[in-house]
């Protein structure tokens, strides 16, 4: 890429970025160009190096990461600046939004005192007036209460509110270039099309130039004017962002293409439309009926659940789709029997499971199976593959030690992976691995029903598509009943069959999946489709999406 | 909060009052029924002199022919409103033994205690910020090397290098002001060892968070990172040990004492031992249960100052995380 004039020297000019750990290189020869307000997107899976270039480009890489190459701020090289003399750049010149809003703020000082660290640089001695530009920041990132928001500990606000925090202060002392890195990838769909509407918003009124890390390929497209697909540490692909996102060049930017969920809803038609048929002819595996749940929090009566109904034919999927807090985690904690609901009945495959004591439940969960969100947490380090898969079949004492073996390999093979990681450890396998163990080790009992509590959201785009793809193959097969909990209808639409949209305990609205997508009744409801990102630039935030939220 | 915080301070006091006269009880049963009788073997101890009928009746003006439940109920009333006993051996009320004694042995471990804390935030800080040219990375050894090094030995150092070698101060007189401070330095020394292990750990912690990026990336100075983020999570580790490091400080109190010459507590346990002066016992005893409640009262009180996310939750403070813990009304 040239530079636009011979005078003006570009915002941010990388050439030849080499990024190593010790003898790991992680990122090889990376060079792009970023023009004064304007936008580009680092995309790709993770492991492909974009996160370490944004580091780098803010120099603030772990002390063992060593960057090579040229990185030149408004024409200064960066890389080789003393600390000293870099310091001064740092917030004032190069903005920066981190990836997970709930551990970028000290967790024990005030949000207040860490807007002042802000304000302090700028040129502003009058305590009073620095106050007031924070809360005037506060205001213009759509925070209802700036002096609250000031007041708080983070721990107080939501993710989303702590995002506007982030992005508030990271603009205030009017940076020229911004890094965002995955600013989205923590939070709900919905909020994370508030965000990104914000952050474009802003850079277009501030002239900021954006460095956008994301993994999600319609993001980027929506969001910027250039895109550098990365894998590897090494650029795969780079390009204006309408060529790129119409007409990829490489390989690898045409699997990201195919892997976003909201560009391709039928990628999985063949093994998913056959259960569209079963919505009306097979009988209920799942029946849960006026089924609610009251917490007594600092104490106030929440309910989480709020006379909520549903049923699941036999070998269909069934989507809980809904924000952070709407209730989807504790209905599914009741299906499992881990909580016991105040009011209502929970059935499964015949067997009522509400009003039971958990030790009666033992038999129902051979049935019952779970696989969790985070396969980074949900399996235990120290233990083996093999170990893992089998412990269930341990618990409950089933089949001779032998057939025990065969068992785990065959629930192996039945997620698409070898024998030659029974073995290994968690900590030896990536993240799609790790799910699939987990899957496995929920398919060795031979359940009737699986319950996914967002079995994809901790994972990449493309480990995800693979996840679904593993999901449906087994659906088809086995003829299992899901229970999907998501917050992402994208996702939704290309494996459920039927969906429930929760909103603050309730279901606003059910029915099967094309006629929520086609004729969506509830505002709600249009919100989250709303905010699937398409892909197709769209800056202004919808106006339907103000109103339906407000 | 407010009311919150004076309402979980009023009960752990209350739990601290309990924790205190329950340890009292308890030493005065073990005492009580342990075989042998230390007040008539004193009594009997052929320098005093005493007949049997003048022991009799010193037993009988004490009290101590009467029943255990009741030699407690006298015992307890007196220590509740200061009243210590008086001690077998010198016949002065045991408080003025330990009025005595207890400002220089608090002089001692006050001193320490700063000592270690300034040290082992040096240590920390050198750790996590000097070039590796200044000896940055070294720092992180010198805690294992302060804990091998026994403290009376490096209290013997001191007083040959600064005492003897410099003169900065008398071993003669031991309550000068060098004197208190080397004192208290041997003593530091090895607690600094384990408040900088911790603080290290948790600094390298904090530092590993985003925030900490975040807020270099806000153009923070090295120093106001430490001082103003990441000293303050850090710390709430080094009040809990401290907190229960009291009972090793008492005790190498002791023996700093005895290597520097000091008359402390330390030198009034060692005589009460020796002649099995009970009363001074057992108001050492009760006196160190007091130390060790109010420190840890002091430690549970701060937690919620140093920690808004700690909750105040009956008597013990507990960290939630609100996020995962309890669902919410809304996002």
């Amino acid at each position: 890429m040239a530079s636009q004039d011979g005078l003006t020297p570009p915002l941010l000019r990388v050439d030849g970025l080499s990024v190593a750990y010790g003898p790991n290189e992680v990122v090889r020869d990376v060079g792009f160009e970023l023009g004064r307000g304007k936008s580009i997107a680092l995309i790709g899976e993770s492991g492909s190096g974009k996160s370490t270039i944004a580091r780098a480009v803010l120099r603030l890489l772990p002390a063992q990461g060593r960057a090579t190459g040229r990185v030149a701020f408004q024409g200064q090289e960066i890389l080789s600046l003393p600390e000293r003399r870099f310091r001064p750049l740092r917030g004032k010149a190069i903005g920066f939004v981190p990836q997970d809003p709930g551990n970028a703020l000290n967790p024990v000082r005030t949000i207040g005192a860490q807007a002042e660290e802000a304000a302090a640089l700028l040129d502003e001695r009058d305590p009073r007036i620095r106050r007031a530009i924070i809360l005037d920041t506060f205001a213009q990132v759509g925070l209802d209460n700036p002096q609250r928001v000031y007041d708080s500990y983070p721990h107080q606000l939501s993710g989303g509110m702590l995002q506007r925090v982030l992005i508030g202060l990271a603009v205030l002392p009017r940076p020229a270039l911004l890094v965002a890195d995955e600013p989205t990838s923590a939070l709900d769909v919905t909020i994370q099309k508030r965000i990104l509407d914000l952050l474009s918003k802003l850079r277009q009124e501030l002239d900021i130039g954006l460095l956008l890390i994301t993994h999600d390929l319609a993001i980027a497209a929506e969001r910027t004017d250039a895109i550098l697909v990365l894998k590897g540490g090494e650029v795969q692909e780079a390009g204006p962002t309408a060529r790129v996102f119409a007409s990829p060049a490489s390989a690898y930017a045409r699997k990201l293409h195919a892997d976003v969920p909201a560009l391709n809803p039928d990628r999985y038609a063949a093994l998913r439309d056959p259960g569209f048929a079963r919505l009306k002819r097979a009988a209920p595996k799942i029946e849960v009926s006026n089924v609610t749940k009251t917490f007594s929090v600092d104490g106030r009566n929440l309910t989480a659940v709020d006379n909520v109904s549903f049923a699941v034919p036999a070998g269909t999927t069934h989507a809980l789709v809904g924000e952070s807090g709407s209730g989807k985690t504790t209905t599914i904690r009741l299906l499992l029997g881990l909580d016991q609901p105040d009011a209502g009945g929970i059935t499964v495959a015949g067997t009522p499971l509400s009003g039971r004591a958990p030790e009666t439940l033992r038999e129902a969960w051979r049935h019952l199976q779970l696989v969790y969100q985070n396969p980074f947490t949900s399996l235990d380090p120290t233990w083996k593959v093999e170990t893992l898969i089998r412990e269930p079949l341990d618990r409950f004492g089933i089949a001779t030690p032998k057939d025990r073996a065969d068992r785990v390999r065959e629930a192996l093979a039945n997620v698409g992976l070898g024998e030659h990681l029974l073995a290994r450890k968690p900590a030896a396998l990536s993240g799609g691995q790790r799910q699939r163990v987990a899957i496995a080790r929920a398919l060795v009992l031979k359940p009737d029903v699986i319950v996914l509590d967002e079995p994809t959201s901790a994972l990449d785009v493309s480990v995800q598509a693979d996840i679904v793809g593993v999901l449906l193959d087994l659906q088809a097969n086995l003829g299992l009943t899901y229970v999907f909990v998501s917050h992402d209808l994208a996702l939704v639409r290309q494996l459920a069959h039927s969906v429930s949209v929760m909103h603050r305990g309730r279901i606003v609205e059910h029915g099967p999946v094309s006629e929520i997508f086609d004729r969506p009744r509830e505002a709600y409801t249009r919100t989250l489709l709303d905010a699937i990102p398409s892909g197709l630039s769209a800056p202004q935030p919808s106006r339907r999406l103000a109103e339906a939220v407000a | 909060m407010q009311g919150a915080y004076m309402n979980y301070a009023a009960k752990r006091l209350l739990q601290a009052v309990v924790v205190v006269l329950l340890t009292y009880v308890f030493t005065f049963i073990v005492v009580s029924i342990l075989p042998g009788d230390p007040v008539t073997n004193v009594l009997r101890d052929p320098q005093n002199g005493f007949t049997e009928a003048e022991i009799a009746q010193i037993v009988a003006a004490q009290g101590l022919d009467k029943p255990i439940p009741v030699q407690l109920w006298h015992s307890l009333s007196g220590f509740v409103t200061g009243d210590l006993g008086v001690s077998l051996r010198s016949s002065r009320p045991v408080s003025d033994l330990i009025a005595e004694v207890l400002p220089s042995t608090l002089r001692l471990a006050g001193g320490a205690l700063a000592v270690a804390l300034v040290l082992a935030m040096g240590i920390a800080y050198g750790a996590r910020f000097l070039p590796h040219r200044f000896g940055g990375a070294a720092l992180r050894a010198l805690p294992s090397l302060f804990l091998s090094v026994p403290s009376f030995v490096i209290g013997l150092l001191l007083i040959h290098i600064f005492g003897f070698q410099l003169g900065l101060f008398m071993v003669i007189d031991p309550n000068s002001f060098w004197a208190t401070f080397f004192a208290a330095v041997a003593l530091g020394i090895p607690i600094s060892a384990q408040i900088a292990e911790v603080l290290m750990a948790n600094l390298d912690h904090e530092a590993s968070q985003d925030y900490a990026a975040v807020a270099r990336a806000r153009g923070l100075r090295q120093s106001k990172l430490f001082f103003r983020h990441l000293l303050k999570p850090s710390s709430l580790p080094v009040v809990t040990v401290i907190a229960l490091m009291v009972g090793e400080v008492l005790g190498n109190t002791l023996i700093t004492e005895t290597v520097f010459g000091r008359t402390g507590v330390g030198s009034l346990i060692q005589r009460s031992v020796v002649t099995q002066d009970l009363p001074v016992l057992q108001a050492i005893v009760s006196l160190a249960a007091v130390v060790f409640a109010v420190i840890n009262l002091i430690a549970d009180l701060i937690y919620p100052l140093l920690d808004p996310r700690v909750k105040l939750v009956g008597t013990a403070p507990r960290r939630v995380t609100t996020a995962d813990e309890l669902p919410r009304a809304n996002a």
